[in-house]
């Protein structure tokens, strides 16, 4: 109530303990060729033309990068078509017909050990640009270029912390593959020259720690460390990790990076390991499928390009007495909700939530001051929407409403249901 | 099935409600309620229903007319209406406490009219109003019936003259104790004032409850009470006075009842952390003026509606922060340290 909110509940008992269902193999896949950060692009297939996995099948053009768009499978082209993007886009996509035979294209070939060690810092990080490794936290921000910083990186940290409540892809992820993790941290030390590598989990999530710290010991002279931080909402907030992890203060405007640190989220490290090691782009990750109107909450490890309607016919569906729905793609907190579930898989998809929608009736502000204490970077949710409400500029720009990360705090404690963040999006908006 | 589309986030906290909240003081409320009944009989439990009717029945029927004025079909069950809250409950229960057990029914009444319709409605009903409801009903009765309320200068042969009533008359009197001792006054049994206010055990159980359901800001009255104590202290060292002068100030008038229930209304606070702690701060020292300069004997409700102009000011965007600086610590503990010597010269050489 009103007192300083930090804790969230967090629902995830519902997948964590749940085995990865794998091998969930779609028989298309919907391979989308621009997306919200990429508007132009071009293909250099043909509806009926054979692909194979790992093959190019054209390319992005986000302005600043550009992308090479991989498919999948292997199997025929079937053709083109528009469709849901879990931005909330409808984007151009391939559509290409699986014939599961996984058939890997040429350039699909290992690279043996001694040939990473030599690889330099220029070697890796094209390779992770023509593999077109994204932020795979949800962001989508290519990788290479935040490894292209100018600045000194000592410290790189992975980020395993999975603030958000219901999911559960990360933890899975980290149970599962934890070599390839610890892998991937070491090739992107060496390609920052970083002195030390940090993975930084959540303190309550003991069996990840004893997974990790049992893989430590392959890793003893890499000086890996696994960083335990408290269980709060928003801990995986890069800011947030860092200064947990490492005690490193990195104020509003500024980029970790500046302060000799570069924060990786934790399947993105996968990634890097994939691509570096078997030279593959992003063709598969961890998704949980939860919610209260889910009716068999699942893990699942599936294509990139599949189409969310299977994975939640996998999980048997939406619950039968559920009349209204909300389906978000992301964490509850943060998460995007979409108005149908005919949407692809990206690989920034790191769960598929189905909530029962639930009526919140809100009532005029009575000030109690819980928005302000709980919000993680200081500002006043309630004195914001006050100032939008007379659209008062100076007032906004006073507040500094442009701090605010959008983490859904305030309007989670607000105690008479207002929809604070909502007023901080505008608030932000409005100042544009 | 239908997808409904929202924004993020998805998720509400479960246990935060305004109904929650406001129940809450109204449950922290009601020991008060029955003491006061128990000690005063039957005059206290008319003098507390009318002053809740009064205030729910005027906000009842406010929003009627607006609702007809606005050519809306007449409903028993008004949309605007908050007494589902309890708020206006609330508001109506604390005014009534505040007042003596020899005010008439009728001032009672109209004091409930008038405070709610000038204080909340005419803002634009919850959550908009700027000035404590109950405080300002209280504060509307003092000044226009001040003989008819028995206000605590007015001295009852029978029950005899309230703790501060006392110290009003002279401000080192420390016959005070053998009047009542500080068991009467811990307890509130047999203890001359307000309905709700003489029972200091019951107001800190209230508090606890409260607290312990987090439904207020705990350091409100902690930095109100604190300031008064603080000052009591300055004054009694300086003046070797003997540990009655601060307990008696602590627990022998309004304040505990005044820093539990009415400083912490929240819609009348500032929301910054700092700000909560300025303006207790200002609650405790204009409390303390007004009791050790000022005329009246008692002076928490002045002083709840002289801060509660201030709250705009001390939310103002251009300095409301949400922790505090180097920069605003220091002068915050230059003000405490100006208002301890003023406060002094002022007893010893002025007062």
């Amino acid at each position: 109530m009103i007192a300083k909110t930090k804790k969230v509940a967090d629902y995830k008992k519902l997948s964590t303990e749940l085995p990865t269902l794998r091998y969930v193999d779609p028989e298309r896949v919907y391979l989308s060729l621009n997306t919200d950060r990429a508007k132009q692009y071009s293909v250099n297939v043909e509806t009926g033309d054979y692909v194979k996995l790992g093959q190019i099948i054209g390319e992005r053009d986000g302005g600043f990068f550009k992308q090479p768009i991989y498919s999948t499978v292997s199997g025929k082209v079937e053709g083109f078509q528009k469709k849901m993007h879990p931005s909330g886009m409808e984007v151009d996509v391939v559509v290409v017909q699986n014939d599961f035979k996984d058939e890997y294209h040429e350039t699909i070939t290992d690279r043996p050990e001694s040939v990473i060690e030599k690889m330099s810092r220029e070697e890796i990080i094209d390779v992770i640009k023509d593999k077109a490794i994204v932020g795979l936290g949800g962001s989508g921000f290519p990788t290479y270029i935040k490894l292209n910083t100018d600045e000194n990186i000592d410290t790189v940290i992975i980020n395993a912390v999975e603030c958000e409540p219901y999911l559960s892809s990360d933890y899975r992820l980290i149970k599962d593959q934890p070599d390839d993790i610890f892998k991937g941290l070491k090739y992107v030390m060496q390609a920052m020259s970083a002195s030390q590598g940090v993975i930084a989990v959540k303190k309550t999530k003991t069996e990840l720690i004893e997974v990790l710290e049992n893989e430590l010991r392959r890793f003893k002279d890499s000086n890996i460390k696994i960083a335990k931080l408290d269980d709060y909402y928003p801990q995986g907030w890069e800011v947030e990790t860092i200064k947990n992890a490492l005690g490193i203060k990195v104020p509003s405007g500024k980029l970790p990076m500046e302060y000799g640190v570069l924060n990786i989220n934790v399947s993105t490290t996968a990634a890097i390991f994939e691509a570096l090691k078997h030279n593959l782009p992003i063709t598969k990750r961890h998704i949980t499928i939860n919610g209260d109107a889910i009716k068999f909450p699942q893990n699942i490890r599936t294509r990139i390009g599949a189409s969310i309607k299977d994975l939640i016919k996998l999980s048997d569906g939406f619950i039968d007495e559920a009349d209204k729905i909300d389906l978000i793609i992301g964490g509850p907190m943060m998460g995007k909700s979409v108005t149908t579930d005919d949407v692809l898989v990206n690989q920034t998809v790191t769960s598929v939530l189905a909530l029962k929608s639930v009526e919140t009736y809100e009532e005029p502000c009575v000030r109690c001051g819980s928005c302000v204490f709980s919000c993680p970077v200081d500002i006043q949710p309630v004195n914001i929407m006050n100032a939008y409400k007379r659209g008062d500029k100076q007032a906004l720009e006073n507040l500094e409403v442009d701090k605010c990360i959008e983490c859904g705090l305030c309007a989670y404690v607000c105690t008479s249901k207002i929809h604070l963040t909502d007023y901080m999006r505008k608030g932000k908006n409005f100042l544009r | 099935m239908e997808i409904i589309q929202k924004s993020a986030p998805h998720l509400r906290k479960p246990n935060a409600s305004v109904v929650r909240m406001m129940s809450d003081v109204a449950i922290a409320l009601s020991p008060l309620v029955i003491f006061a009944i128990y000690q005063h009989g039957m005059s206290a439990f008319w003098i507390l229903l009318v002053s809740v009717l009064s205030m729910v029945g005027t906000e009842y029927l406010y929003y009627q007319i607006i609702d007809k004025m606005n050519g809306e079909k007449f409903k028993l069950n008004n949309k605007s209406f908050t007494i589902y809250n309890f708020s206006v409950v609330v508001s109506g229960l604390i005014y009534g406490l505040t007042l003596s057990d020899r005010v008439s029914l009728v001032v009672v009444a109209i004091g409930g009219i008038v405070g709610v319709f000038l204080a909340k409605l005419i803002f634009g009903g919850m959550g908009q109003n700027i000035f404590n409801i109950a405080a300002f009903a209280r504060v509307f009765v003092v000044l226009s019936f001040g003989g008819a309320i028995a206000y605590d200068t007015f001295v009852d042969s029978d029950v005899g003259a309230t703790v501060l009533g006392l110290l009003s008359a002279d401000m080192f009197d420390a016959s005070v104790t053998e009047h009542y001792s500080y068991w009467t006054m811990f307890s509130g049994i047999g203890l001359p004032g307000s309905l709700g206010e003489t029972s200091a055990l019951l107001i800190l159980v209230g508090g606890l409850y409260l607290f312990l359901r987090k439904s207020f800001d705990i350091f409100v009255p902690l930095t109100y009470v604190g300031t008064v104590f603080v000052l009591s202290l300055a004054v009694m060292l300086t003046n070797d006075a003997g540990w009655w002068f601060p307990i008696t100030h602590i627990i022998g008038g309004g304040l505990l009842f005044g820093a539990i229930f009415m400083a912490t209304d929240p819609i009348t606070q500032p929301t910054t952390r700092p700000g909560r702690i300025y303006f207790a701060f200002g609650l405790g020292v204009i409390t303390f003026i007004i009791r050790i300069f000022g005329d009246l004997p008692e002076g928490v409700v002045f002083a709840i509606l002289i801060m509660n102009m201030f709250v705009p000011a001390i939310d103002y965007h251009k300095w409301a922060r949400n922790k505090f600086t180097f920069r605003s610590a220091t002068i915050f503990s230059l003000v405490v340290i100006v208002t301890i010597i003023l406060t002094v010269v002022g007893v010893n050489y002025v007062g």
